[in-house]
């Protein structure tokens, strides 16, 4: 494997988009100041803006990471370098997920250490508060697995819009399945099965989606 | 190790709109080879297959020995490979590109690239946005030049650059040959420029190899023959002849394989030959897909 040109490639990719990276931390920094402030009111409006900026973020990246590198042409630039079109597949998947999940997990573990930390909220809606950070994930490789499967702007921008607007409807039936809800207000997190079920059910979707773009994309025959 | 820095033997690629048929091209070590076809001929296909960006459907490449798309790895290190379409990272400067290139090739002449950029007129720290479209060829070619390439693959280098720059860069190419154990393969419509600087000459047209041999030979195969023809006087249809346009008492025959017997054969018949002219590349590449198009048409 050509390890060293791999790497310096994702290297390559993150020198790109830190920019980016730490604005959508910035953003989820002041929504958690907003969720901070007490009131119900802020509390959503900053948990909504929270989670915002996930989704955002998990939207541009791939654009900004894939796809504008097919649309600027700079993709014949890093061909022409000792790659082949899987290990550049590689390159592109390991650091657009790497963007990714930095951030996402960060925000993953601030806001719920933010739930733990405040006696108003009950410690109950911790599993639900992690599903709902599955979501963004989910939607994410979903994106990214669109834009370098379909290496189109109006492929990646259809699955941005599907996957964002079904985050609500999903959060709804969450919300209302009986099974979730009962332990919401519990002191502590409840780890049901239904919610061990929709955790693993979103690990092993974010998985799959990931596994089948890498196998499609290796089996490309035509790179530019 | 072979003779042939490049070597495409019965290569063909089928799209629903373009079929690549029976590539069949050499270029020896030490050569620069200009392919010259018309836009859409198949140039960039070509290019792209021995590159390995593009897997043929059938037929054997080879590049520097290594066999494409399955070893392209391995022959990339060697290849320097820029195109017209090819850009670079508008929102960085060129001395992060070349700093990029640097950590992946240990070869990286630092020297020259400073050279280069001396040669060129660039500034290092200048972003790429910046930059004129000559600005930005001449940098695409200082990144691949610095690498020291055994082989240089030019697709389309000179479109849409002014004399100047284009002479910078004919020059810079020119200078690079100087080293014997490199090659060169440049495509171009522009036949000044693979006149001026090539060893060997490929003309495609609709995806096929219409000719390919050296260039000072090539040269010297055509001729233009002006005739003068006497009313009622016809001439006979001579092997080598591709094209005879007559108007009035006005003839110019093309001959392909030029032999000086092809005056006597005509004069012989009672026409008078008025001049016997050399033929610019140019001239000869219209002549050569004219030719080409009437033999697949008819």
């Amino acid at each position: 494997m050509n390890g060293s040109v791999v790497r310096t490639l994702i290297l390559k990719d993150w020198q790109l988009h830190r920019r980016l990276i730490l604005i959508s931390l910035a953003a989820g920094g002041v929504a958690l100041g907003v969720i901070q402030l007490k009131s119900e009111t802020a509390f959503l409006v900053g948990a909504i803006w929270y989670f915002v900026s996930l989704f955002v973020l998990g939207s541009m990246l791939p654009v900004s990471n894939v796809i504008n590198e097919r649309k600027k042409q700079t993709a014949v630039f890093l061909m022409s370098l000792p790659v082949s079109a899987t290990q550049y597949a590689l390159a592109k998947m390991v650091s657009t997920v790497g963007m990714f999940l930095i951030p996402w997990a960060a925000m993953a573990v601030a806001g719920s250490t933010l739930v733990l930390s405040r006696h108003d909220i009950p410690n109950g809606i911790i599993p639900l508060t992690i599903i709902l950070f599955g979501f963004p994930l989910v939607g994410f490789c979903m994106i990214a697995g669109t834009a370098l499967i379909g290496e189109s702007e109006g492929w990646t921008v259809a699955a941005s819009i599907a996957c964002n607007s079904s985050y609500g409807l999903l959060q709804y039936f969450l919300i209302r399945d009986p099974a979730i809800n009962r332990d919401l207000n519990s002191p502590v997190p409840v780890w049901s099965a239904r919610v061990l079920t929709v955790l693993a059910g979103e690990a092993a979707a974010a998985g799959l989606i990931l596994a089948i773009t890498f196998y499609l994309q290796s089996r490309k025959r035509e790179f530019v | 190790m072979s003779d042939f820095a490049i070597e495409l033997r019965g290569v063909g690629k089928k799209y629903p709109w373009f079929t690549l048929d029976n590539i069949h091209l050499e270029l020896p070590h030490g050569q620069i080879m200009g392919l010259i076809g018309p836009n859409g001929a198949g140039k960039s296909t070509t290019i792209r297959i021995l590159l390995g960006l593009v897997q043929q459907d059938h037929g054997e490449v080879r590049v520097l020995g290594r066999r494409m798309p399955e070893e392209q790895v391995a022959a990339k290190w060697d290849i320097g490979f820029a195109s017209e379409d090819m850009r670079l990272y508008e929102g960085m400067t060129l001395e992060w590109h070349m700093n990029f290139i640097r950590s992946i090739y240990p070869g990286w002449d630092a020297t020259y690239a400073q050279l280069l950029l001396k040669r060129f007129g660039l500034r290092a720290e200048q972003k790429i946005k910046g930059l004129s479209h000559g600005q930005r060829v001449k940098a695409t070619l200082l990144l691949v030049l610095a690498r020291r390439p055994r082989l240089l693959v030019l697709d389309e280098p000179t479109t849409g650059l002014d004399p100047v720059a284009r002479h910078e860069i004919l020059r810079e190419l020119t200078a690079v040959m100087n080293d014997d154990g490199r090659s060169v393969l440049f495509s171009s419509h522009n036949t000044q420029d693979v006149e001026q600087i090539s060893d060997q000459i490929a003309f495609i047209d609709r995806g096929r190899i219409i000719d390919c041999m050296d260039k000072e030979a090539y040269l010297d195969r055509w001729r233009r023959l002006r005739l003068e023809v006497p009313a009622g006087t016809t001439l006979p249809d001579l092997p080598g002849i591709i094209q005879f346009r007559q108007n009035g008492r006005l003839a110019v025959a093309t001959a392909n394989a030029f032999a000086p017997g092809m005056a006597n054969a005509y004069e012989s018949q009672g026409a008078r030959v008025q001049s016997i002219d050399t033929m610019t590349l140019e001239e000869i590449f219209i002549a050569n897909v004219e030719h080409s198009r009437e033999e697949v048409g008819a």
